[in-house]
């Protein structure tokens, strides 16, 4: 019985919540504009060119010149996995700032106007939704062709409508606020209303969504890789360079290994970044 | 309740509707010409013609997709280009396992989603490690999971095997292995079934069973001090009934509509975890149609992993509606 009591009702979050915490979120922001650093820099960063074979095949991790090893036909799995962050981690931010953009776009207008137009961008919305994202994603990748490109396109056609729901639903609770109201009668036009007065508002918001969205990007897009759906070989990627070694997991694990624990560096990495995202900034839970 | 159910259902169909014009959309966009995969790559340019207007590829568009949704209706997805069958045959074919592997990894999910809550919100003293991994493992790419458990369980221990579904002749009616031979009592091969199920599913049962258990965990911990808690624990009831009685049974309701929604994702999520361990389902089915852009595999597929999760959600629904009146007022 005792152990069900409480000692208050609402523990706080652990990052952010206390004294200490604050330095750790920043640690962690900190580690997500690392992880976007090393993705930019990446071809600089890679001491061996990742598509030509520069050694003994199958070398472990931590031999002589390879940090990584060596995949089956010699090339630097450092090389290779850096450049594979490269293409996961920008797809990723690029298909989160594209649905933030074209979601933030449909919901502040939802929002704002109201009326018909609000029902039938909602309703489109809510149709988008309601379907399979993962599966509609491989469908119109499958038909365009795989490529990076198309991925980018096929995942971004399926991500939008999330942000779409939730900065409309944010800006709709900003409107009925006074500062608002006070703002449509001193006579402001729609235009200075929406981004001056209702846009601010919703930054906050935005971001933590983005940022805590991050993680589920890098898990999308290398599943669809490892299905084929990405670049095609010898290119690099994370997500198609295990699929591609499988067989090999249980006589050399690093091969197919390391490009899928860069997979899970990244999807931690983007979560726990999220998370201290969220802490940081005043936003209702 | 009755007008809920109808919008609900009218509101699926229209999903669905959306859905296979989607796809219909985007087998016109795909590359290959359906008619020259009808008559073979040696065809003249005459015979490709002629099975073009057979097939009715010279028809205005939209009345291709009556076509095409007539065919839906009637159960015809066109011929897949790499196995040269039926693509409602293969799938047929190949469903059976994906719902025996679904359905098994979800109710392991359901589990391990009550113990993440429930030792969360309870706070078991030592839980947290458990927890702990648990979040760990379902950020991780599932291929990697598979690839995990395929080393230790399989490479390491050698206690579970790395593929398929068995090594027995299934003996029908269902085409789930492990019900067909609990049917026909065949007890060392329904052992061998089950086998062979433990690895995928809890691969594939993992990421779900955290969405669950953090929504259920939220919700318990929201339940567990309202004031009708309190008066049930002060007229005396022993904790066990308290919590299955007052507190499980109010926190229930957005751990069923997540859990709805998990079981449509792990349809779509399935796809890989059957890749790795040449699962013969629907999903290595899909793996194995994309290398080869076979698209009419691909859209049929689509099409009916899709139709599950729009179904799914709207069974989930109408569940919550049964349980709980007041969803049908919104």
């Amino acid at each position: 019985m005792t152990t069900l009591l409480p000692k208050s009702r609402i523990r706080p979050i652990a990052v952010g919540g206390s004294k200490l915490a604050r330095p750790v979120a920043w640690g962690l922001i900190g580690l997500l504009i690392l992880v976007t650093l090393v993705a930019v820099f990446a071809k600089v960063l890679a001491p061996d060119n990742p598509i030509q074979p520069v050694g003994e095949p199958n070398l472990p991790p931590l031999a002589a010149g390879h940090l990584l090893g060596t995949d089956q036909i010699g090339r630097d799995l450092l090389s290779r996995t850096l450049i594979g962050v490269q293409a996961s981690w920008l797809s990723a931010l690029a298909v989160v700032a594209g649905g933030l953009l074209v979601g933030g776009i449909v919901g502040l207008i939802a929002g704002a106007t109201g009326g018909w137009v609000d029902t039938v961008l909602m309703r489109v919305t809510d149709l988008f939704l309601a379907l399979p994202g993962a599966l509609v994603a491989i469908a119109i990748v499958a038909a365009l062709g795989s490529g990076l490109t198309n991925t980018l396109i096929g995942v971004s056609i399926v991500w939008w409508p999330y942000y779409a729901r939730i900065l409309r639903g944010e800006v709709k609770a900003l409107a009925a606020r006074p500062h608002v109201e006070a703002a449509r009668l001193s006579g402001v036009s729609r235009t200075r209303l929406l981004t001056r007065h209702l846009l601010p508002g919703v930054v906050p918001t935005a971001i933590v969504t983005a940022s805590l969205d991050i993680g589920n990007v890098v898990l999308l897009l290398a599943a669809l890789s490892f299905l084929g759906l990405g670049q095609q070989a010898p290119a690099p990627e994370l997500g198609a360079d295990t699929a591609r070694t499988l067989s090999q997991l249980l006589s050399q694990w690093w091969v197919p290994g390391v490009p899928g624990l860069a997979v899970l560096v990244l999807s931690l990495i983007a979560n726990l970044g999220g998370d201290a995202v969220r802490n940081l900034l005043p936003v209702r839970r | 309740m009755l007008r809920f159910l109808i919008r609900r259902l009218a509101g699926a169909v229209v999903i669905l509707l959306i859905l296979s014009f989607l796809v219909f959309v985007l087998e016109h966009i795909a590359p290959g010409d359906p008619a020259r995969a009808y008559v073979g790559a040696n065809a003249s340019n005459a015979t490709v013609a002629a099975q073009r207007q057979l097939l009715g590829l010279n028809d205005p568009f939209l009345a291709q997709f009556w076509r095409f949704l007539l065919g839906l209706v009637t159960g015809d997805l066109g011929r897949s280009l790499r196995t040269r069958q039926a693509v409602t045959a293969d799938i047929a074919t190949y469903l059976p396992a994906t719902v025996q592997l679904v359905v098994a990894a979800f109710l392991i999910a359901v589990v391990l989603a009550a113990l993440f809550a429930v030792s969360g919100a309870l706070r078991w003293p030592g839980a947290f490690i458990g927890r702990g991994v648990l979040l760990l493992l379902a950020t991780a790419p599932p291929f990697l999971l598979a690839l995990l458990g395929l080393i230790v369980f399989f490479g390491r221990l050698g206690w579970l095997p790395a593929r398929g579904t068995g090594d027995f002749e299934d003996p029908g009616p269902t085409g789930m292995q492990v019900v067909d031979t609990l049917l026909h009592g065949q007890g060392d091969a329904f052992l061998d079934a089950l086998h062979h199920l433990v690895l995928p599913a809890l691969v594939l049962s993992i990421a779900p069973a955290v969405a669950i258990g953090r929504v259920f965990r939220s919700s318990l911990q929201g339940v567990l001090h309202v004031d009708y808690v309190r008066t049930a624990r002060s007229k005396g009831l022993t904790e066990g009934r308290v919590l299955a009685r007052h507190v499980v049974r109010n926190a229930l309701g957005p751990a069923l509509s997540m859990a709805g929604l998990q079981l449509g994702f792990m349809f779509a999520g399935v796809v890989v975890v059957e890749q790795v361990f040449s699962w013969p389902g629907i999903g290595n089915y899909l793996a194995a149609s994309i290398p080869v852009d076979d698209f009419p595999a691909i859209a049929g597929v689509t099409l009916v992993l899709g139709a599950i999760y729009v179904v799914s959600n709207a069974v989930v629904d109408l569940l919550q509606a049964a349980a709980d009146p007041r969803v049908t007022v919104q």
